[in-house]
């Protein structure tokens, strides 16, 4: 299991030109819109409507574009939750999980200090979101830094824990007793909620996204941080020998990976909701897995990735309105996608 | 007042289990040839759906089991290319074949949300299942469950006392040597691969053909990721997969059962069970089952190095 | 060996924009105007057999009554964020009516009629509302009392199981319903409840009903979306069923069926389309009642009496003539406490804070 990390597609070095990356992925991914259209016509639809009404209905009109966005910030956040710990060649698939206690802290903050004003508690349930999501990682940071168990296995069974936990909170302890027995929270108070732009539904968010990857970027390659974590990533054993604290770094970096999930939580939750739900997320921790590989790691890739896969998951519900395929299609989109990056680039090492 | 909860706990665990032991066997064989597949759950979730279409269309659930096997095996042999002549990362790439399970089988299932199937019945065996007590409890199930035990016994019979079992465990040892020594290494990673996705797909067949006996998008609810971990547990060794699919499975069970009986516990935390369950296993004797991998999973052979 | 594998990818990405710029330039001819357009948001799929399905047949029913209704429904729209871009997709493409067939689309759905106040909304279930936001509900109790009064007289161990998604208050009155319906009849029964957790499992579900069955119950019950696992699993070990949400279930249990409750839209969208149509539609908070057409009681199975018919169907003039109420008092929960006094009755207004379960019923709502 320690191997499959290694056995990468090459995660370009940070002087690999960006933009001949940018042509390489475009070819790419037009070859995945080929496949995938062959997969449409073999269940006799018509791919090029398919693909029309998915870009129509996202790039042709303001809202549409605007509900792209709202769907980026999750899927940034997810990403760069993956694309951190990857570094070293840690598997965080704990997305889900980290973002649902990331959501789950913050709401804590939301029901109990609603009278605080925005300005205060905008940014104290931020924390809390982050610090959810960041112990939520921590767990299997720990498990993996002491050798126990390996954080692939321990991030995928926490997400079902985390999603229970929620569910045990919202039916219980907190339910809304005005809802009928229906299980969500409360409604946050005013002050609580993430504001967003121009009346849609773009938020504050999107600033936290934006600032991920761009920390995420400045750490990797001009710190001395990102050195160390490049050295580990390249030769665990002599940044070792040579002082660096691999134990910690795993530990910091699922941590802090964690707690970008749980904001993501934190905003979806605040910004959309208004509210604790069962069902927060499509399996964006998943998708953030995706575009974390898709773009190997690269900040720009990464914005770049999500920004599509957006327009992929946000345009495929129209599919179901004008071709009468279920939503859940795209998922072969974006697993095409992958396989096409994963069958060019991958290397065995 | 014991009986009744005993039993309905033992049966529940063996409903519960069975799909489970076959996705664990699955991802044994893989994992032994050096192959970590965490798109164990699309594998089943294809499994499923061909398994339960094909059952609808010819009204006939045996060969419905057959193509599910046939589905997961050509399914799984495709995640081999990626991996194997690709040379992809294998997690993502697992992953990746998740997000294809479950986007094809939807697609592949719209037209059978629904639909009613005879489905696998359950066969009593003639004398032993008019014992008192054993009798419903052991002797009363579909052939998938009855098959399951036995299957496991072949997986490891196959693995450690033939030689292609040999050249398998070599090639997930140390597939240098193993080429060294004559072996094709690729050829016996296909292999394994396509024989695990026969039984990922038998996986997915039990749930939609024997137990629920319906189609649901995503049914399998997260019960291939739970078998990844149970690899884990059982050692890689798939007498010990057997076990721990009976306790997993059990403690799925073990909630249901607890509500029936009005335990006054909340059944989402009893719902964590499993995962929790498994979680500790790992953590405390880690160490321990992680020298028990096999020695090359996840690299992928390259030809001489 | 690499580059000549890649030389063809980019041509064919090439040819690809090609393609798609070609076709995004000939932009589809109108079709026929419609008088109206409804667009309809469905938790499942349209043929689970059970509460989507009966939404689906209802709009079916309303669309064959209303030729000049043209209809855009769209399945397995989560919950999430997302439900709101699918109402807004619809709104876009010209809908006039949202039918947003799900509970947990209540919030999403109030948000999208507040930036449309032209459209009007439908939400079933809904304790909110809005000026072109209109709640309805059939109230069920009743019915479900009546096939407590069949199953209570069938039931051969006088132990019923009951499969339930979530501890939601109005599901909670049906068990309580069906429970006293058939303790009205056979004191002895008892009922045993067990939460799923989730709408939609049909694994859990297949293992829930058998611990139930295990326990020794030999009635079903049901609160899920898709009834068909637990009355499938009842009818192969013998037992006996009683559905919900959808007529067309009773095919699955052949031998077991006692009977059920299932949900008919049809006469309720019907009017609702046509009062858009003709400018009369109004917010308001409809509920159903065993006299309206929204619900309709399943045949009775072969297992049921004659005298158990007769039983039910006196008991329903009953109730129709408003001689009679579901929860009529004393009612205990299962704590011992009491919960509604002698005299007394709890109101089908107040189902929404029903949050117990009566005495015999071993189940915990938390």
């Amino acid at each position: 299991m320690r191997e499959a990390r290694k056995s990468a597609g090459s995660f370009p070095a940070q002087g690999d030109g960006w933009l001949s990356a940018m042509v390489r992925f475009g070819g790419l991914f037009l070859f995945a819109l080929g496949a995938f259209a062959l997969v449409l016509l073999v269940f006799g639809k018509n791919p090029i409507k398919a693909y029309v009404d998915i870009f129509a209905n996202t790039l042709g009109s303001a809202y549409g574009f605007s509900e792209v966005l709202v769907k980026m910030i999750p899927l940034t956040l997810a990403a760069v939750a993956v694309a951190l710990p990857a570094r070293i060649w840690l598997i965080n698939v704990g997305g889900e999980g980290q973002f649902h206690i990331g959501a789950l802290l913050a709401a804590w903050g939301a029901l109990n200090f609603g009278n605080l004003p925005a300005w205060v508690l905008i940014p104290w349930i931020s924390f809390l979101g982050f610090l959810g999501g960041g112990l939520w990682g921590l767990i299997s940071g720990f498990l993996r830094a002491r050798g126990w168990v390996s954080e692939t296995i321990s991030t995928l069974l926490l997400n079902y824990v985390a999603i229970l936990l929620l569910s045990f909170f919202i039916f219980g302890p907190w339910k809304d007793p005005e809802s009928a027995n229906y299980p969500q929270s409360a409604p946050f108070a005013d002050a609580a909620v993430l504001p967003s732009f121009f009346g849609t539904r773009v938020h504050m968010g999107l600033f936290y996204s934006l600032t991920a990857l761009v920390f995420y970027h400045l750490i990797l390659s001009r710190t001395r941080w990102g050195l160390e974590m490049r050295a580990i990533g390249a030769n665990a054993e002599a940044a070792r020998r040579n002082g660096i604290s691999i134990g910690r770094y795993i530990m910091i970096l699922m941590f802090i990976g964690g707690g970008l999930a749980g904001l993501a939580g934190m905003a979806e939750v605040s910004a959309i909701h208004g509210q604790l739900r069962p069902s927060l997320s499509p399996g964006y921790g998943y998708i953030g897995f995706l575009i974390s590989w898709m773009a190997m790691g690269n900040a720009v890739g990464m914005m770049a990735a999500a920004f599509l896969l957006a327009i992929i998951t946000a345009g495929g519900d129209i599919l179901q309105m004008t071709l009468r395929i279920p939503g859940s299609v795209v998922n072969i989109l974006m697993a095409i996608i992958l396989f096409v990056i994963l069958a060019r680039k991958g290397g065995g090492r | 007042m014991i009986e009744p909860i005993l039993t309905g706990l033992l049966v529940g665990s063996i409903h519960s289990g069975t799909p489970l032991l076959y996705a664990t066997l699955s991802e044994v064989v893989g994992e032994r040839a050096g192959i970590v597949n965490l798109g164990l759950e699309g594998v089943m979730l294809v499994g499923a759906v061909v398994g339960f279409a094909t059952t609808a269309l010819t009204g006939n659930a045996v060969l419905g089991v057959l193509a599910a096997a046939l589905a997961g095996g050509l399914f799984n042999l495709f995640f081999g290319f990626l991996v194997i002549t690709r040379r992809a990362n294998q997690l993502a790439s697992g992953l990746a074949m998740m997000f294809c399970g479950v986007g094809l089988s939807a697609l592949l299932g719209v037209s059978f949300v629904g639909s009613k199937i005879k489905g696998l019945d359950e066969v009593g065996i003639p004398v032993l299942s008019d014992i008192p007590l054993a009798g419903p409890m052991f002797f009363n199930y579909d052939i998938l469950v009855y098959l399951a035990g036995p299957i496991a016994v072949l997986v490891y019979w196959v693995l450690f006392f033939t030689r292609w079992g040999l050249s398998l465990r070599a090639v997930g040892e140390n597939p240098t040597a193993a080429f060294a020594a004559g072996k094709n290494p690729h050829l016996r990673q296909y292999q394994a691969l396509f024989l695990a996705g026969i039984m990922g797909g038998i996986a997915g067949a039990h749930l939609s053909i024997a137990l629920a006996k319906t189609w649901q998008e995503w049914m399998t609810a997260g019960r291939g990721f739970i078998a990844v971990a149970l690899v884990i547990f059982s050692k890689w060794h798939p007498l010990r997969a057997i076990f721990g699919s009976l306790l997993f499975g059990g403690a799925i069970a073990l909630q249901l059962q607890m509500q029936a009986w009005g335990v006054p516990i909340s059944p989402f935390l009893l719902d964590m069970l499993p995962y929790l369950l498994s979680l500790g296993v790992l953590a405390v004797w880690g160490g321990a089952r992680r020298l028990a991998a096999p020695g090359s999973l996840g690299r992928v052979f390259q030809g001489t190095e | 060996m690499r580059r000549e594998r890649g030389a063809w990818v980019r041509p064919l990405g090439i040819l690809a924009s090609l393609i798609l710029v070609l076709n995004f330039g000939f932009p589809e001819a109108a079709p026929a105007q419609a008088k109206l357009k409804v667009g309809v948001l469905h938790i499942g799929s349209m043929t689970d057999g059970g509460y989507n399905q009966a939404h689906a047949e209802g709009i079916a029913v309303m669309k064959k009554n209303l030729p000049e209704v043209e209809v855009i429904e769209v399945e397995n729209v989560p919950e999430t964020a997302d439900s709101e871009r699918v109402m807004e997709s619809m709104i876009k493409q010209g809908a006039k009516l949202i039918v947003a067939a799900s509970f947990g689309y209540l919030d999403p759905t109030l948000r999208v009629a507040k930036k449309y106040p032209d459209v009007k909304f439908v939400h079933p279930a809904g304790y909110k509302r809005a000026p072109n936001l209109t709640t309805y509900w059939a109230s069920t109790p009743e019915a479900f009392y009546l096939m407590g009064i069949a199953a209570g007289t069938t039931t051969k161990t006088n132990k019923m199981g009951f499969v339930c998604a979530l501890p939601v208050s109005f599901f909670l009155a049906n068990v309580n319903a069906l429970h006293l319906g058939a303790r009205s009849v056979n004191p002895k029964v008892e009922t045993r409840i067990v939460f799923t957790g989730t709408f939609l499992d049909p694994g859990k579900e297949a293992t829930a009903t058998n611990a139930l069955l295990d326990q020794g119950s030999d009635v079903m019950g049901m609160i899920v979306d898709s009834p068909i696992t637990v009355v499938q699993t009842a009818e192969k070990r013998g037992a006996y069923s009683v559905g919900y949400h959808y007529l067309g279930v009773q095919k699955f249990a052949p031998k077991g069926w006692i009977g059920g409750v299932a949900f008919t839209w049809g006469g309720l969208y019907t009017r609702f389309a046509k009062q858009v149509m003709d400018g009369t539609w109004m917010s308001e908070n409809i509920l159903g009642s065993l006299a309206s057409d929204m619900i309709t009681l399943a045949p009775f199975g072969p297992a049921v009496s004659p005298e158990a018919i007769k039983m039910v169907n006196d008991v329903k003039k009953s109730f129709l003539d408003g001689k009679k109420e579901v929860f009529a008092g004393p009612i205990k929960d299962n704590k011992g406490a009491e919960r509604v006094k002698a005299g007394e009755h709890w109101s089908t207004d107040n189902l929404g804070k029903m949050d117990w379960l009566a005495e015999g019923i071993i189940g915990q709502t938390k």
